[in-house]
């Protein structure tokens, strides 16, 4: 199994966390949302995939480059 | 007596023509052609309009001589250039030929390189460099065979440099490309890095190594690292991709600056509206949308081609038409910082605006802008300077600039859609959301006193947010006649259309007073 993990792009925190260990997930699915800039900034699956970890939690600061779930293939 | 007249000589030059096109030999060609990669003849083939290649220099290389002075043998110069068309409109083309000593340029013949990138010049003719090679100098070994070394020069770079405020210049990053291949590969208005065969460094693997750093080539310069820094301006999935979007970028730019980007016939209607836009912006100002739709809903259908996809994502750049009329499009995406300029979007904005401005494109942009983006990271990357430096190029254009508001314009950067001091063609949605400090991050600064004061803070700035969302109505400001026009998103077309056509007569040929530098 491959996987990927998809990393923030911005700095900001986590607003909501939509998905569990474990859960199918489609491409273009919502992860979770940041909150950037006063608006809510949703993060997507880039592929179809099954969500082997989420590495952060709700009101959790982020960096670029942080990753926040790996996506199993 | 008849005279032989010059078969043997014509004979010749047939054979040296046919050792230049064999290139570096069967083998180096097998190596090329396993590694996926076309050959710099059959790149040239497939980028051009059929059999319209005239080369230049085709004999140009090193002959070896036998002692009665015939060719016993033949290596070709590894870099080709002549002139070619593209959709019938003639263009250079110079190509690296990575067979012949990888690429390198101490087996070019400078001279070529050169005529390459004046020709275009001075012809006031498209250049596409095709770039497959390992850069400028040779190894520390010309030491010992030259027994000097030299200081440094950039042959033709003068031209380079010239090229950029005169022609159309596209580079195509085909194979790995480093030192001044590299240089030459960024010195351009659109530069394509191939996503799997092309990387780029100032040094390769094997200097880096010297360094302590043991990378592969892809670790050290990988096409999708440098999309995302903005050291290229895009991708190519393959090279058939990568010829398209060189086509396709010179579709919208006059040969040179001295000549303005033409029209073409469309069928898409300048009157279309589409309704769907009216639901395009969400009500809930925390909640993003994609721009991208939008742009391709107004834009004449499928005209839009978008450059630096994968940098300074909160702008959105592209060429485009309107009812034919071809013209630069910047856009801002919420989902990115929510619009707000980051360091590298301010360089992708100036990059963009000079392309604008150079080759007399009318501005299209689409506003979305909460400002210049804040926060510690943002003043660690020195965001001010670079939006600073943004505005500048704005102020300074002077090609037809229309802006649309499509929700927010808050502070330095909201303020910096349009130079505001020329006629402002600007229409905004009735979703425009503007001022110096968007109520949501300006509020408990503006009422600190009054709030700590309060004995039920939170109840307190609900209060106070209502009263001042009251003021907030973008009919307010268009009864102050703030903004120029309210317009109804479906509309937006029309609207722009219109600005395509009072905007082309008022063109202007010939050398801008700035130009862009890479």
């Amino acid at each position: 199994m491959t996987s990927e993990v998809v990393r923030s792009t911005m700095v900001g925190s986590v607003w909501r966390v939509d998905v569990t260990p474990g859960q199918a997930v489609a491409a273009d699915e919502r992860l979770l949302a940041l909150e950037v800039m006063k608006m809510e900034i949703p993060v997507e699956a880039p592929r179809a995939g099954r969500v082997v970890a989420v590495h952060v939690a709700q009101g959790q600061l982020v960096e670029e480059g942080q990753p926040l779930v790996t996506l199993g293939m | 007596m008849a005279d032989e007249g010059w078969e043997r000589e014509l004979a010749e030059l047939r054979e040296r023509q046919r050792a230049a096109e064999a290139m570096g030999g069967a083998e180096k060609v097998a190596i090329q052609v396993a590694k996926g990669k076309l050959t710099v003849r059959e790149r040239i083939a497939e980028l051009l309009d059929p059999d319209s290649f005239r080369e230049i220099g085709s004999i140009a290389g090193s002959g070896r001589y036998a002692a009665d002075g015939s060719l016993a043998g033949f290596t070709p110069s590894n870099l080709l250039f002549g002139r070619g068309r593209i959709a019938g409109r003639p263009v250079v083309v110079s190509g690296d030929d990575f067979t012949v000593r990888g690429g390198a340029a101490d087996a070019a013949i400078h001279e070529k390189l050169v005529q390459a990138e004046q020709m275009a010049n001075e012809l006031r003719l498209p250049l596409i460099r095709l770039l497959d090679g390992t850069g400028g100098g040779g190894s520390v070994r010309t030491l010992e065979t030259s027994g000097y070394t030299y200081v440094p020069a950039l042959p033709g770079w003068d031209w380079t440099v010239a090229n950029l405020a005169t022609v159309p210049v596209v580079a195509l990053g085909l194979g790995p490309v480093a030192g001044l291949g590299a240089a030459r590969l960024v010195s351009s208005h659109y530069s394509v890095l191939h996503r799997t065969n092309g990387q780029m460094f100032a040094a390769g693997p094997a200097v880096v190594a010297a360094l302590g750093q043991v990378v592969t080539k892809e670790a050290l310069g990988a096409a999708a690292m440098h999309a995302g820094t903005g050291a290229v301006d895009d991708l190519a999935e393959d090279e058939a991709d990568a010829f398209d979007k060189a086509r396709r970028f010179l579709s919208y730019l006059p040969s040179s600056v001295h000549a303005l980007p033409e029209r073409v016939p469309t069928t898409d209607s300048p009157e279309r509206r589409d309704p769907a836009l009216d639901h395009a912006i969400p009500r809930d100002r925390r909640q993003v949308y994609r721009m991208r739709r939008i742009l391709e809903s107004v834009l004449d259908l499928g005209s839009f081609f978008e450059t630096g996809r994968h940098w300074g994502r909160s702008a959105i750049t592209g060429l485009a038409r309107l009812d034919g009329w071809p013209v630069a499009v910047m856009a801002s995406d919420p989902t990115h910082y929510g619009g707000a300029w980051t360091a590298d979007t301010a360089q992708k904005l100036v990059r963009f605006v000079e392309l604008a401005e150079t080759f007399h494109l009318p501005v299209v942009h689409f506003v979305d802008i909460p400002g210049v983006l804040v926060g510690v990271k943002a003043e660690q990357a020195g965001t001010i300077r670079h939006a600073a430096r943004a505005l500048a190029s704005v102020f300074q254009a002077t090609v037809p600039w229309c802006s649309v508001i499509v929700r927010k314009a808050f502070g330095v950067a909201g303020a910096g859609m349009a130079n505001h001091t020329r006629f402002r063609y600007r229409c905004a949605w009735p979703s425009g959301d503007w001022g110096s400090l968007p109520v949501e991050g300006g509020l408990e600064a503006a009422y600190k006193a009054e709030l700590q004061a309060a004995s039920d803070p939170a109840a307190l700035r609900r209060k106070i947010e209502e009263r001042l969302n009251r003021a907030r109505s973008p009919f307010r400001t268009a009864e102050q006649f703030l903004v120029e026009e309210i317009i109804a998103p479906r509309d937006t077309r029309p609207f722009l259309c219109e600005f395509a056509q009072l905007a082309a007569p008022l063109r202007r040929a010939g050398t801008s007073a700035f130009g862009l530098r890479p």
